[in-house]
């Protein structure tokens, strides 16, 4: 007897089910915060969104919205790329394994309320980099997001339009339709409430799995969570930057973070900074070639008394006239608070 | 339920299924999945008002179109990979022998291969989505008997295609033994 056709093909299928990236299971942070985002309408652009290429109406749209804003004898909107932050280099540079053993004794003598906290304060900023080789201007969509959540399972998530480089001028935003217009600093995007017991159903994984406090463990979780188990140090960085949107550590948490970057591959200190919000930072830069973010220079800072994670910083490393891209210039940077 | 409900319930239900889906037909790497993936959802968000009782072939058919624009905007995606550096996934792209090559069945996949878009695709959503005919035809946007149609069709193709390639083997090994 012969194979059916559709047989073979089923035992040939590239893609399983039970096993592999794409097994059934309940969704992943990544998955749970897409669909947070669609539901309450608060789209980001990211750097990330580079493959999806918008059709050229809506290229012609944003170039519309810019040139109207860029001529307009009223407000201009904050659509500068952010100048790169100034390293300082004429003060003594902070190892990472120095910071380690800061951070470390700082973790010995955290009480039980010292954290972690579920949610996370951050301040963003990413470029627009969906309108392609003719495109305009790279637009600025800063915003500040504030996500808490409480013992009782209830919490809140409030995203507001901001640039702490133009206060009080308009920023462009883009709204669940993927249209863009001007908004006023300080304009509230999204603002909602979860009641007692809801977290759960809003909360992805990695917000209900505590943090662990070794870097063997944190490792371990952030490639569960993101994929960053490889030793890839620009992987790395990137979950890092995720885990601190899902919650605030305290440090004992952010003693695990720093030892697991003092053993990470090609992050050297480049010197002090002053960050977006006036905080005095400790920069690392990854200095290694290769991996996922070949093409851009990632940064990172931290306070240098504590550890503490600040923010983070992804340029340019190469001119790409094409996009109007020049070597040097900010992709994305997010400030973390308290 | 709310429609907003319902597109939150179809997309907890169907999020992996619809990720097997486009992986299965980008041959990309996970970062790419997910960024198709999510733009599949985001138009499913948009369209919502028209989400059927049964959303999973819905949604296979908004992937369908949205992996179409997705593969025209690789190969600007591509070269700014190229700019920007000699990115792995530049590399990927450009290997001509496929790890698929070397693994037992390879020869279904060429066989598949062999035919045409339409009938591979058709054969793809029976064999590894498991649709039925009439979940076939609202993700093909056809009529159930002109999806049968397709579907008998192809499937003939396919047979065709393999009994070719088994004689081929055959010659090479020196005699096929039919199961």
């Amino acid at each position: 007897m012969r194979d059916d056709e559709l047989d073979l093909l089923r035992a040939v299928d590239p893609v399983s089910s039970h096993e592999g990236p794409w097994r059934e299971r309940p969704l992943d942070h990544r998955a749970e915060r897409a669909l947070n985002q669609l539901l309450f309408s608060t789209r980001r652009r990211k750097v990330r969104r580079l493959l999806v290429v918008r059709a050229e109406a809506a290229v012609l749209a944003i170039v519309a919205v810019l040139a109207y804003t860029f001529s307009g004898p009223g407000a201009q909107a904050a659509v500068a790329v952010p100048t790169a932050l100034h390293l300082r280099t004429d003060a003594p540079s902070v190892s990472l394994n120095v910071l380690a053993h800061r951070a470390a004794a700082l973790a010995k003598a955290a009480g039980p309320e010292d954290g972690p906290r579920r949610g996370s304060h951050v301040q963003s900023w990413y470029m627009s980099m969906e309108s392609g080789p003719d495109a305009a201007p790279p637009v600025t969509v800063p915003e500040e997001r504030i996500t808490r959540w409480n013992a009782d399972g209830g919490g809140s998530e409030m995203v507001v339009a901001t640039d702490p480089r133009h206060p009080g001028r308009p920023v462009i935003h883009a709204d669940e339709d993927g249209h863009w217009h001007t908004v006023n600093d300080g304009k509230v995007l999204h603002h909602k409430v979860y009641p007692a017991g809801s977290e759960a159903q809003h909360g992805g994984l990695a917000s209900r799995t505590r943090p662990p406090t070794n870097p063997d463990g944190l490792r371990e979780l952030l490639g569960m969570l993101y994929g960053s188990g490889t030793g890839d140090t620009p992987q790395l960085l990137q979950a890092l930057s995720s885990y601190r949107q899902e919650w605030t550590p305290g440090p004992r948490e952010t003693a695990a973070i720093v030892e697991l970057l003092a053993s990470a591959d090609g992050l050297r200190p480049a010197g002090i900074v002053t960050d977006r919000l006036g905080r005095r930072g400790q920069a690392y830069v990854y200095t290694g070639h290769g991996g996922s973010m070949e093409g851009a220079r990632q940064m990172i800072i931290l306070d240098p008394r504590t550890g503490t994670l600040l923010g983070n910083e992804i340029t340019v490393t190469k001119d790409l006239p094409d996009y109007k891209i020049k070597a040097g210039e900010v992709m994305s940077y997010e400030a973390w608070m308290p | 339920m709310s429609t907003e409900e319902a597109f939150a319930d179809a997309y907890r239900t169907h999020y992996w299924a619809v990720s097997r889906f486009v992986a299965r037909r980008l041959d990309g790497q996970a970062d790419e999945v997910e960024e198709v993936v999510a733009e599949v959802f985001s138009i499913a968000w948009r369209r919502r008002a028209d989400l059927p009782d049964s959303p999973l072939p819905w949604l296979y058919g908004v992937a369908r179109n949205c992996l179409a624009n997705t593969v025209r905007g690789l190969g600007r995606y591509r070269r700014l990979l190229n700019r920007i550096g000699n990115h792995e996934v530049a590399h990927r792209r450009g290997t001509v022998e496929s790890p698929d090559a070397e693994r037992p069945g390879s020869w279904v996949h060429e066989a598949l291969a062999r035919l045409s878009p339409a009938d591979q695709e058709v054969l793809r959503l029976t064999a590894w989505e498991e649709l039925t005919i009439e979940e076939l035809g609202v993700t093909l946007g056809c009529s159930q008997s002109a999806a049968a149609m397709r579907l008998h069709r192809a499937r003939g193709r396919l047979r065709t295609q393999i009994d070719r390639m088994r004689a081929t083997v055959s010659v090479q090994a020196g005699g096929y033994r039919d199961a």
